[in-house]
């Protein structure tokens, strides 16, 4: 067999503790910021039973008038990442202009795009269960100058 | 004190044969080469999306790691996925491993700095981190090892902990009324599937398994004193817990399913030498089974990997 020293042991003990206490800080204090050490927070917020459930896209109108779903695969930013910067696209819609090029860098061959919007549908929610109906609302658009 | 911290330590290093850690070295590093191009492909498309879009995490503002671009994007993946898959065959198990450990660690900081941090890798991590501290380790080798032993432990309660502590970000963030929401509902609407909308249609359901997902995961830890045959049984259920979310909410947590692996006895799951064996007349005859036969094996003989055994002669 295979024996650790003692000090082998006495390291790879230390490095458990370390990194066992580090991840506990992340869990009871931490955010998504302290990677990886972060609170397993997925699918963690508590959202009363009755409570209208977001689902939202990113879409834009190109020269032609056509509207084009603008998702991870079109433009490489995916939805969730929308969604965790959108005070900052509120903030400051001239940002969405980094979403056109974004798809323009991805599409060479589509048409420009002239809008970009961040839509969320609501969609509403009874005793816990989804009840089929559901309502657009657009959060925030940019329009090329 | 003393009794308390030998007996963490005996149990957090207990041996385990080098067979496994080589076979759960193979099934990481073909995972990470797998990762890169087939399950978080994404990640490569961060070359297109304009740097004035990348908000470094914590991390990435100390070190500091630079913006991506499209060379640094495009560099780290062929990088990566070369020593990967060299990593994978046993070879060399520090000069890669290291490697592999930082860049797959850089890839990930890469992924997570666009407003969006995913919690489905952090056994991955903590394994990539430990396995170039065990050494050679060849497949089949049923010499246990201490520093495999650690290696796999703590992999284990990195699994583990992604559940338990889990249950505790939910309720830091969520409350006990987490178990009575609709963040079931929410998943289903934004990602279900038509098997998850059959589900949500059953009345009370959903809160039924808000329920039972907080009791699995403020339970899993149980896992560790559990006799062996009870603790496969439970690996499997929570195996099955994945398959149902993937079946509905299409989250595959595939990164962590790989570190899970660490719990099982992986040095039986030979197929290079099944292969072999099927195709060698000479040891077809041997006694079908699972584990090797601990026959002597010639000087100088070549591994599953093609690696020659450490400490033996090459040649006759």
């Amino acid at each position: 067999m295979d024996m650790l020293t003692t000090r082998g042991r006495a390291v790879r003990l230390v490095a458990t503790a370390v990194g066992a206490a580090l991840l506990l800080a992340g869990t009871f204090w931490g955010t998504d910021d302290h990677f990886p050490f972060g609170p397993f927070r997925m699918y963690s917020t508590s959202n009363p039973a009755n409570q209208p459930a977001p689902d939202t896209r990113v879409e834009g109108v190109d020269r032609a008038g056509s509207v084009v779903a603008l998702d991870e695969r079109r433009t490489g930013i995916r939805r969730a990442e929308i969604e965790g910067q959108q005070d900052r696209y509120a903030a400051e819609p001239e940002l969405l202009r980094e979403v056109a090029e974004a798809y323009a860098e991805r599409n060479p061959a589509a048409p420009a795009l002239v809008e970009v919007r961040v839509v969320v549908r609501w969609h509403g929610i009874r005793d816990g269960r989804p009840t089929g109906r559901f309502h657009d609302e657009t959060v925030v658009s940019w329009r090329a100058p | 004190m003393a009794g308390a911290v030998t007996s963490v330590g005996r149990w957090l290093t207990e041996a385990v044969p080098r067979g496994r850690v080589a076979a759960f070295r193979t099934l990481v590093y073909l995972f990470v080469a797998a990762d890169l191009v087939i399950f978080t492909p994404w990640v490569r498309t961060r070359a297109d999306v304009p740097g004035e879009l990348y908000q470094p995490l914590l991390i990435g503002r100390i070190l500091p790691l630079p913006t991506p671009t499209p060379l640094l994007v495009h560099t780290i993946f062929w990088v990566l996925l070369g020593a990967a898959l060299l990593a994978a065959t046993g070879r060399a198990p520090r000069a890669l491993g290291w490697p592999v450990f930082l860049l797959y660690l850089e890839w990930m900081i890469i992924a997570m700095s666009y407003g969006k941090v995913d919690h489905d890798r952090f056994g991955l991590l903590v394994a990539l981190a430990v396995l170039p501290t065990v050494g050679a380790a060849r497949h089949g080798d049923r010499t246990r090892t201490e520093a495999g032993g650690w290696a796999l432990r703590v992999t284990q309660i990195a699994v583990i902990c992604t559940y338990f502590l889990a249950a505790w970000a939910k309720l830091r963030f969520g409350g006990l009324e987490w178990m009575t929401g609709s963040v079931l509902a929410r998943a289903i609407l934004r990602r279900g599937t038509d098997l998850a909308d059959l589900i949500a249609g059953v009345p009370y359901l959903l809160i039924v398994a808000q329920f039972g997902i907080m009791a699995f995961e403020l339970s899993s830890p149980v896992v560790f004193v559990l006799r062996e045959r009870w603790r496969h049984l439970t690996i499997g259920f929570f195996y099955s817990f994945h398959l149902v979310t993937m079946a509905t909410i299409t989250i595959s947590f595939a990164p962590h399913l790989i570190a899970m692996t660490s719990f099982l006895p992986l040095e039986r799951v030979r197929p290079l030498h099944w292969l072999r064996q099927a195709r060698s007349p000479r040891s077809a005859a041997a006694p079908p089974g699972p584990v090797d036969p601990p026959a002597p094996q010639p000087a100088g003989q070549v591994d599953d990997t093609g690696q020659v055994v450490p400490g033996r002669p090459v040649g006759p």
